[in-house]
């Protein structure tokens, strides 16, 4: 069939059917956009342990003169044991791969810094949190080592390791995750079904076409390519909407995030386009597969 | 050009045969009427040639070739070697009669250069230049049904099949309609026209092969309506 012939018996088929058209690249959109969110959480997921595995961190917090832990006993730390602490570190490389030192007025300061937009900072006077080492790990994975040796030790209140806190964070993400993918799946079954109802009916309303073409002799893949382009093409609208969604999501968060989480890696309008092709490639694939199977059952030749 | 081998055909659903053991044979060139009452098999017997339905027993051969061994994918081109009129016309409603004509080429993937020449000669042959712009419901039933030959013979098809092309026409214009179509016959195309119209059969003397209750009951040369009247 030539191509100009095609162009136009699908212009006139979409434009005969457009409400419907227009409803199966809507479903695409939106099944699209829930997977895409889906698949871009776990490149965030990536994204974060990658860059928080770099900078994980032991932090073993000193007694202070008014702590309340039990293992102070309502003394603050001597010179003596923060030395003897720093020293047992030392012993403990390679696994130690640094030791930083943050005094009461540094975790003030950076406390400040951090919850400058929150009525927390105000709340917090120096001394409320305690001077710490701050120590990085060559295997953030082996940080029990550490927290078991300095746990009830002289003059530590407590050791808290951060691999814990960011599990918790990557076990909402994930969930989050699950629950985008599962809503997509069920998007993609709707897209699928919508898909086949609107072949169905397309084949109905131009069943004198078709007719026409069997006894005329056209061959099958002229018969069904214009019903198949016809879904392809609200396809790839849908793809299209769905691409820009995510990346107008992304764009937003990623100001956001750079704006009030300044330190934090997030995840950028590159993977968006990483993203893209899988997306595209899932539906297509899905749509020319529904449409051919609905037309070997319901156009007949 | 067509042979019918000892066919039987038996709709799913349906216990009396719709055929039974016809045995035909049709050379080529020929005129044939294929006559009998309502429910004898002739609409039966032009799907079989056409692959539209499939025989329960037999062989039936269009061009030497058996349409039953015929892999799905080659019933296109069986398809393409023979034209088919039908009662209801059949047109798009939503193209000119040009279009229509046209649209039989363009579905096949022939050139626009082709479809420009050959639509127009085909056109006229039938009686219908002047009216290309013309859309269906603005035709009477006749150059309606021209029309439909028109499309039927575009691709110059050795074969033209017409299941009562003149059944919904009044006596004049159906004389109008089988004189074209005798004419088309003279081109040295096979035709086979199924009908009830006596007038006509009576007129033309042509091939004539009768069916009743899907058995073949007569078939003579330069025959006459006869028995159904
Ligand atoms: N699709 C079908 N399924 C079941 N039975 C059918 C089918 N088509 C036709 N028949 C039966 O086959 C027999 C022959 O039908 P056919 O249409 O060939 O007759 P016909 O001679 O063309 O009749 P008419 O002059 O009314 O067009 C009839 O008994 C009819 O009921
Ligand atoms: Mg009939």
């Amino acid at each position: 069939m030539r191509l100009q012939f095609m162009l136009s018996e699908i212009w006139t088929g979409l434009r005969r059917n457009l409400s419907i058209a227009v409803s199966v690249m809507l479903v695409t959109t939106v099944s699209l956009y829930l997977l895409g969110l889906g698949l871009l959480l776990q490149r965030e997921v990536d994204t974060l342990k990658g860059f928080w595995y770099d900078r994980i961190q032991v932090s073993i917090f000193m007694c202070g003169d008014d702590s309340a832990e039990p293992n102070c006993a309502g003394r603050g730390v001597t010179d003596e044991q923060r030395t003897a602490l720093k020293d047992q570190l030392d012993q403990m490389k390679p696994l130690v791969k640094n030791v930083y030192f943050e005094s009461e007025q540094q975790a003030y300061d950076r406390f400040q810094e951090q919850f400058r937009n929150s009525p927390l900072a105000s709340s917090i006077r120096v001394g409320d949190i305690p001077q710490s080492y701050r120590v990085q790990l060559s295997d953030p994975t082996k940080y029990d080592v550490v927290v078991s040796a300095f746990q009830g030790a002289p003059g530590v209140g407590r050791v808290q390791d951060q691999q814990k806190t960011l599990d918790k964070l990557f076990t909402v993400m994930n969930g989050v995750t699950v629950a985008s993918l599962g809503l997509a799946f069920i998007m993609i079954i709707c897209a699928v079904l919508l898909m086949a109802t609107t072949i169905r009916q397309a084949a109905f309303t131009r069943r004198r076409e078709t007719g026409i073409m069997k006894l005329v002799g056209a061959s099958n893949l002229t018969i069904r390519l214009p019903f198949v382009m016809e879904i392809v093409l609200a396809t790839l609208v849908g793809v299209g909407a769905s691409v820009g969604l995510l990346y107008a999501t992304i764009h937003y968060l990623t100001g956001y995030v750079a704006r009030e989480l300044p330190d934090v890696a997030i995840v950028g309008a590159g993977d968006v386009w990483v993203v893209a092709p899988t997306l595209a490639a899932i539906m297509l694939i899905i749509a020319i597969v529904t449409s051919w199977a609905t037309l070997r059952r319901y156009l007949r030749v | 050009m067509i042979r019918f081998e000892n066919v039987s055909k038996v709709y799913p659903r349906s216990s009396r045969p719709a055929l039974s053991d016809i045995s035909l044979e049709i050379e080529r060139g020929e005129f044939v009427f294929v006559v009998g009452s309502s429910g004898s098999g002739k609409s039966t017997l032009l799907r079989l040639v056409l692959k539209e339905e499939g025989v329960t027993q037999g062989a039936v051969l269009v061009a030497g070739q058996e349409v039953g061994r015929l892999p799905q994918r080659k019933v296109p081109r069986l398809r393409r070697e023979i034209g088919t009129v039908f009662q209801d016309f059949r047109l798009l409603p939503n193209k000119t009669v040009y279009q229509n004509v046209a649209f039989a080429l363009q579905v096949l993937g022939r050139s626009r250069h082709a479809i420009r020449q050959v639509v127009p000669e085909t056109l006229e042959m039938v009686g219908l230049d002047g009216k290309e712009k013309r859309l269906p419901h603005e035709l009477s039933g006749g150059e309606q049904q021209r029309v439909a030959i028109a499309r039927a013979f575009v691709n110059k098809p050795p074969i033209l099949l017409c299941d009562e092309p003149t059944g919904n026409l009044d006596p004049t214009t159906s004389l109008d309609i089988v004189r074209l179509l005798d004419r088309i016959n003279r081109t040295g195309t096979t035709i086979v026209m199924a009908t009830h119209d006596d007038d006509i059969v009576d007129q033309l003397r042509k091939r004539v092969v009768e069916l009743k209750n899907g058995h073949i009951i007569r078939d003579e040369n330069k025959g006459v309506y006869g028995s159904g009247r």
